[in-house]
């Protein structure tokens, strides 16, 4: 949607016919798209299964919302600034989780846990950064490369960890706030603000102005290296923040479970018109593709499938979402 | 090879020095290079008993599927799409062999099922990527999710089925002089498709369709027929693999080729192939590749060191060699 604002003057010499045309599917398609196929799911299982439509369901799929959603909006950031993919999330996630429950089990005050926690990830995403800009090496293969080094150090670091029962952490992670969970409204509140925040500030603007054109970018003096730190560093942040109400939310874990949330981020992102190819794109539709992907797992409880059936869907939601992404990318260029 | 490989290097410089570098960054040299440091290592830290008859047998049936498999996928690298499914592939691979033997049904016409199943998932890969234009990494790794889910889902509780179908163990554990049978024949395999990648039309257009897409269109290429055949291959090569495995393990486990695609791509990378670009590596230079992973493996095996170090240098030689791939003259990334 940025990028509709920077290329208005040449929308006016265009016939309106055709400006209408390419207005309308950018956004507005998408967004009929992502919420077509919520409710439609919503509308199914409800007639299969009318007790679907309980507070219980709400708390579940707002529950699974809360982590994924704070995860696909650090993914979002990667891919709208022209990064691609960042694949070291499950890292990015249980490295701060692993050393919050470890700090948290050593009777430090949450505030500075959380502050450590999130500082961790951003260390993780400037790694990250530091040799996607120093090597000037592909981001997707860097943080293929991270990710199976960082997963592997967990792996050797520990095999399960728990959260401190009695800690501020799991305190707050299992409470409720006007009827939802606690951990739902701080992904809500950092969604709107780093929403708000790409759009109407100058970093943000530039950011996406990186992803849509790099050289374009370059040109009009902004540096690529600071926006690749300045990315990947808050994507990490934010993956800090998750692996907070990640901890909170689960009472115990294993360096394997990162793993599970990378498919659905991903699909996450791109269901949310937010295009691999970066530059386009609005992050506040993380919050519906988020949704519809949260609701999935719990429908297919109702329609009597196990967890593995999950996966399977995962997978299938993700192939179809980058193949709409694709065959969207081949109508623009033509 | 090496001819073609060179001349695929702009180095029209003849002196000395420039012909020096020149073969210094050729992929054949490093991957030489590579193999004569890990031999060395091994003899330097294990002793004589590393290239010993039967240490040779034990690397020889470790890597003979991952060679198989990575041979295949190598070739649909070549014409610039990476397939990140291979893994779990073998994985589902194995585990529908397993359950359809074990429930008694016909060897043969089992693993005829399990083949048609593999070719079925690459032609949706194929569909994905090449007729909607979806993202390679990301519509595989879709893929990937699926087979996974399904992979446990056929796994069942005790997430591994047993299965011995008499003959093929007995089979698969022949040895010619120090050499395991598979392992012999995956290397007849490898040098079929370095015969066919070098010397042949169909070789050069794999080799053009992966190069430059748009001028092998025009020269009168079908990208689109060669990427579907070599996706599907890929899939093939998986599916074979993960029959062989059974024959090689008597059973399948949730476990299965997971993370197997990580270290065959590495492995590839530094064999003189690049997951970002088709065109460049051959059969041959992969297979060196493969051999150092399995060559680096062994000793850490034999040293009875926690196998999660071989995926940490997987994942530091991962990004090394694309950062090679990047001095050879791949895209340097802003």
């Amino acid at each position: 949607m940025t990028g509709a604002t920077l290329s208005t003057p040449h929308l006016n010499t265009e016939p309106p016919r055709s400006r209408g045309r390419r207005e309308l599917p950018e956004g507005a398609g998408n967004a009929a798209l992502v919420f077509g196929a919520w409710l439609l799911l919503v509308l199914a299982t409800t007639i299969t299964r009318p007790d679907f439509i309980s507070h219980q369901t709400l708390l579940s799929v707002t529950f699974t919302m809360s982590v994924t959603g704070v995860l696909a909006l650090a993914q979002a950031l990667v891919a709208i600034s022209g990064g691609i993919l960042d694949l070291s999330i499950p890292t990015a996630l249980i490295l701060p989780s692993w050393l919050a429950v470890t700090l948290a089990a050593l009777g430090w005050s949450s505030w500075l846990v959380v502050l450590i926690t999130v500082t961790t990830g951003a260390a993780w995403g400037a790694l990250n950064a530091s040799i996607i800009v120093w090597g000037k090496l592909n981001p997707i293969i860097v943080t293929l490369g991270t990710n199976f080094a960082g997963l592997a150090v967990m792996l050797l670091v520990f095999q399960s960890a728990q959260t401190p029962l009695h800690s501020g952490l799991s305190h707050f992670g299992r409470g409720y706030f006007l009827g939802l969970p606690n951990i739902f409204w701080p992904m809500l509140l950092l969604l709107a603000l780093v929403g708000f925040l790409m759009r109407q500030t100058r970093y943000g603007r530039r950011a996406v102005a990186v992803g849509g054109s790099p050289t374009a970018a370059k040109s009009r003096g902004i540096s690529l290296r600071k926006t690749r730190f300045a990315i990947f560093g808050s994507a990490g942040a934010l993956a800090g923040a998750a692996a907070v109400l990640f901890t909170g939310s689960n009472a115990n874990f294993t360096p394997n479970d990162g793993t599970n949330y990378l498919l659905s981020v991903i699909a996450a992102v791109i269901l949310a018109g937010i295009s691999l190819s970066g530059g386009r794109g609005h992050l506040w539709m993380i919050l519906p593709s988020v949704g519809f992907l949260s609701t999935v797992p719990v429908s297919l409880v109702f329609f009597g499938l196990n967890d593995n059936w999950q996966t399977v869907m995962q997978g299938a939601i993700l192939i179809i979402a980058v193949a709409i992404d694709g065959l969207r990318q081949k109508r623009l260029a033509r | 090879m090496s001819a073609v490989d060179t001349t695929l290097a702009p180095h029209l410089d003849n002196s000395r020095s420039a012909r020096v570098k020149g073969m210094l960054e050729s992929p054949v040299a490093s991957i030489a290079i590579a193999l004569a440091v890990v031999i060395a290592v091994g003899l330097a830290w294990l002793g004589g008993s590393y290239l010993s008859a039967s240490n040779i047998s034990i690397i020889g049936s470790f890597a003979a599927v991952p060679i198989i498999v990575g041979t295949c996928s190598g070739l649909a690298l070549m014409s610039g799409v990476v397939d990140l499914s291979i893994g779990s592939m073998v994985g589902f691979s194995a585990t529908a062999f397993a359950e359809l033997t074990s429930d008694g049904w016909n060897a043969w016409e089992t693993a005829a099922i399990c083949l048609l199943l593999s070719l079925v998932c690459g032609l949706i890969n194929a569909l994905a990527i090449v007729t909607f234009g979806a993202d390679p990494i990301a519509a595989t790794l879709g893929m990937l999710t699926v087979l996974r889910g399904l992979s446990t889902v056929l796994n069942g509780n005790t997430g591994a089925i047993a299965s011995l179908v008499s003959g093929f163990y007995d089979f698969l554990n022949q040895r010619i002089g120090p050499f395991p049978i598979l392992f012999v024949l995956a290397m007849l395999g490898v040098l079929v498709a370095t015969l066919v990648a070098t010397k042949t039309r169909l070789g050069r257009h794999i080799r053009a369709a992966g190069g430059d897409e748009r001028a092998a269109r025009r020269a009168g290429i079908s990208v689109t027929r060669i990427r579907y055949g070599t996706l599907m291959l890929s899939a093939l090569g998986a599916g074979a693999g993960g029959i062989l495995y059974i024959g090689q393990l008597g059973g399948s486990s949730n476990l299965l080729g997971t993370g197997l695609e990580f270290q065959i791509y590495a492995a590839l990378m530094i064999g003189g192939y690049s997951i970002l670009r088709g065109g460049v590596g051959n059969p041959a230079g992969g297979v060196m590749g493969l051999l150092v992973v399995a060559g680096v493996g062994n000793m850490l095996d034999v040293k009875s060191i926690n196998p999660y170090y071989v995926n940490v240098i997987v994942g530091v030689l991962l990004v090394a060699a694309v950062l090679l791939d990047r001095l050879r003259g791949g895209d340097a990334y802003e």
